[in-house]
């Protein structure tokens, strides 16, 4: 009887794990395995011959790494725009007193609150009459207006949770509002901070719908609408090179979560319950 | 010279008023308490003196700076916080460090600082640990640490033992007044504990509703309390207070006739109602002639009973008896006061005591200065 529940338990949780890293599994097989073995039914789970063509071809014969490197370029200026901004902006929340202050914060959250859509086509027009449509510039612009206002609210709540005598102390002791900041908030606020990049980068690093409308130059076009365009068309998918392309897509952000994912973890639980 | 002035400060929130009229004058050296219930205005106080609150009005000066506008760090003042508010990622002797590297004193002249201010506190052992390895006495001492190391010429405490369990806060009261002695610095102290003020103080300021009642020595807080609030608050149990009528040379209550020495009284003292005040020390519990009262409960701490006794118009006192006096709840008693220890409040709220000062009712054991 007592065994019946945690057998339950994990056959569940292993069948879940199961479904969600199939897919994940599929995809590095598929783009180890030769051309020839593709489309072979029955399928072979563990490819016959291993081979790297596809990673070769990719990276020799496509604009792939130019794709990445903008990709790259995208999201940690993202990052950085937003976590810069959301840091000022939630102690200036926290910390400072004003007319409307809660008003702000409430106005911040219901644009996160709209659908992406919907704010799409104004801001492609916004960015036209900037100049900056077709730049990667509009798309970092894009993003950083989409991701502030979660990050703004993340970083407000980690910034609730630093007593305002820590900084008081700072000041008494001879500090400037800078030099506090630096040496007391800061050091407080960097599992808040960390978090919110990473959560910044991950969704910049992903996003599909503002690169597909604001930017239709090859040239500057990120990974996601970058190989899609390239692989997918209406005759043909290429399908080898576009695992390959997803694996390597995919490389980044395994490698950030797998260092991270504690800070990632403590950022959403964080998060939750105050935000 | 680092004595600190209040000049007719004010200091409101909005439309709050928080602190009215706030007049000090705090000698070099001092020890000051700032006493009084939550919310009085006492930590604004020493806020507005660190720069972490500024006044609406008015004037703050240390020695002959007026610092009304200039920043925390620049007044040369250190300040332990309630919290403590030790920097969680820094180690002890990293905090200790903190106020001498923010001021620009490095290498040896920092260490050497530090490990002075280490061993005063007894802090050696611990400077490589983090705060929240410490315990609670511990951390205080950080505190303490971090506050003395840089030899400011202002100490700010607010509530720094109010943390602690009992055995701690008496020993680190006892620390604090030592290391005073020591140091001979200027030190404000909030706290709401009368222990702690009437223990540790060269002079309180009792701070009642964002105004000072009475500012002066343990003793005359205690022996000559300026109103009915200080009356009220200090001691404990505080002074008894009893709706009275003046009539000539005697007091009237609930018809009994108490008589008292009107030429130890101010002349604008008039007939008509006043309030009597006795501390409970000085009402004699007897039988026969007297005031008719109640016994209602009889606490027994040990080396004294405090008795709470109800008087006809179900006004209750206290009364402080010695451990083996037997009373039984109840029981009809007569109550005298000593006519030398009666003090006469006007009956306002916060009626002033209209005692004429020559005669101090009692000596309690003092602090020397
Ligand atoms: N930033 C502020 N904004 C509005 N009101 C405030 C602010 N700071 C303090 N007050 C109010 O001013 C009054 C005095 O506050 P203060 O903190 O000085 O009290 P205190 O005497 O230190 O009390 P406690 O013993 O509880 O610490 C309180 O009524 C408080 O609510
Ligand atoms: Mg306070």
């Amino acid at each position: 009887m007592k065994l019946v529940r945690p057998v339950l338990l994990n056959l569940i949780t292993w069948s879940l794990v199961l479904l969600i890293s199939f897919p994940l599994l599929w995809m590095i097989v598929t783009s180890l395995k030769p051309q020839t073995e593709l489309f072979r039914i029955p399928p072979t789970w563990v490819p016959e011959t291993v081979t790297f063509e596809h990673y070769w071809r990719l990276l020799s014969e496509t604009p792939f790494l130019r794709y990445f490197r903008n990709s790259v370029v995208l999201a940690s200026t993202t990052t950085v725009f937003v976590v810069g901004l959301g840091t000022l902006g939630a102690y200036s929340l926290v910390r400072f007193r004003y007319r409307g202050r809660e008003t702000l914060a409430m106005l911040v959250l219901f644009t996160y609150l709209l659908p992406s859509v919907v704010l799409i086509i104004p801001l492609y027009l916004m960015m036209v009459s900037l100049g900056l449509s077709n730049t990667l510039f509009s798309l970092i612009l894009a993003h950083t207006t989409f991701a502030l206002p979660y990050a703004l609210w993340l970083l407000r709540s980690f910034m609730e949770g630093i007593p305002v005598d820590l900084e008081n102390a700072a000041l008494v002791d001879g500090a400037s509002r800078m030099g506090a900041f630096r040496d007391v908030i800061f050091p407080q606020l960097l599992p808040g901070i960390i978090s919110t990049a990473l959560f910044t980068f991950i969704l910049s690093w992903n996003e599909y719908l503002y690169a597909l409308v604001l930017v239709n130059s090859d040239a500057v076009s990120p990974l996601t609408t970058g190989v899609m365009s390239m692989l997918i068309s209406a005759f043909n998918i290429e399908w080898s090179l576009l695992m390959a392309a997803s694996v390597m897509m995919s490389l980044p952000l395994i490698v950030v979560f797998a260092f991270l994912q504690s800070y990632l973890t403590s950022g959403f639980g964080a998060g939750g319950v105050k935000g | 010279m680092a004595n600190v002035i209040f000049k007719d400060v004010h200091k409101r929130f909005g439309s709050f008023v928080a602190l009215e009229k706030l007049d000090l004058d705090i000698h070099d050296g001092e020890f000051v308490a700032l006493l009084g219930p939550s919310g009085c205005g006492k930590s604004t106080t020493l806020r507005m003196l660190a720069g972490l609150e500024f006044p609406t009005s008015g004037e703050i000066r240390i020695g002959d700076r007026v610092i009304n506008d200039l920043a925390p760090g620049k007044r040369d003042i250190a300040m332990v916080f309630q919290s403590y508010a030790l920097y969680p990622h820094m180690t002890v002797g990293e905090n200790i460090a903190y106020p001498l590297k923010k001021r620009g004193i490095k290498g040896k002249a920092r260490a050497e600082a530090v490990q002075k201010a280490a061993e005063l506190l007894q802090l050696e052992a611990l400077l490589d640990r983090k705060p929240k390895q410490l315990s609670g006495g511990q951390q205080q001492r950080v505190a303490l640490g971090r506050a003395l190391v840089r030899d400011p010429q202002v100490f700010l405490l607010d509530e720094p033992l109010s943390n602690l369990d009992a055995k701690l806060r008496s020993y680190m009261r006892a620390e604090l007044i030592e290391l005073h002695a020591r140091l001979g610095k200027t030190m404000v102290y909030v706290t709401h504990d009368q222990l702690e003020a009437m223990t540790m103080a060269n002079r309180i300021a009792v701070m009642h509703g964002g105004r000072v009642q009475q500012f002066d020595t343990p003793d005359a807080i205690y022996n000559r309390p300026a109103n009915r609030f200080v009356a009220g608050f200090i001691g404990t149990p505080p002074m008894n207070q009893i709706d009275g009528t003046a009539e000539g040379d005697h007091i009237v209550i609930s018809g009994h006739r108490i008589p008292f020495n009107r030429a130890d009284f101010v002349d604008s003292l008039a007939d008509g109602p006043v309030v009597l005040g006795v501390r409970p020390e000085f009402v004699a519990i007897g039988s026969g002639d007297g005031l008719p009262a109640t016994v209602r409960l009889a606490e027994n701490t040990g080396h004294e009973t405090i008795v709470t006794l109800e008087l006809p118009d179900q006004t209750r006192i206290s009364a402080r008896v010695e451990a083996a006096r037997k009373l039984d709840v109840g029981q009809k008693v007569a109550l005298r006061f000593d006519p030398a220890a009666i003090h006469l409040f006007e009956a306002s709220e916060n009626g002033t005591r209209l005692n004429l000062d020559e005669t101090p009712a009692a000596v309690i054991p003092m602090r020397a200065k």
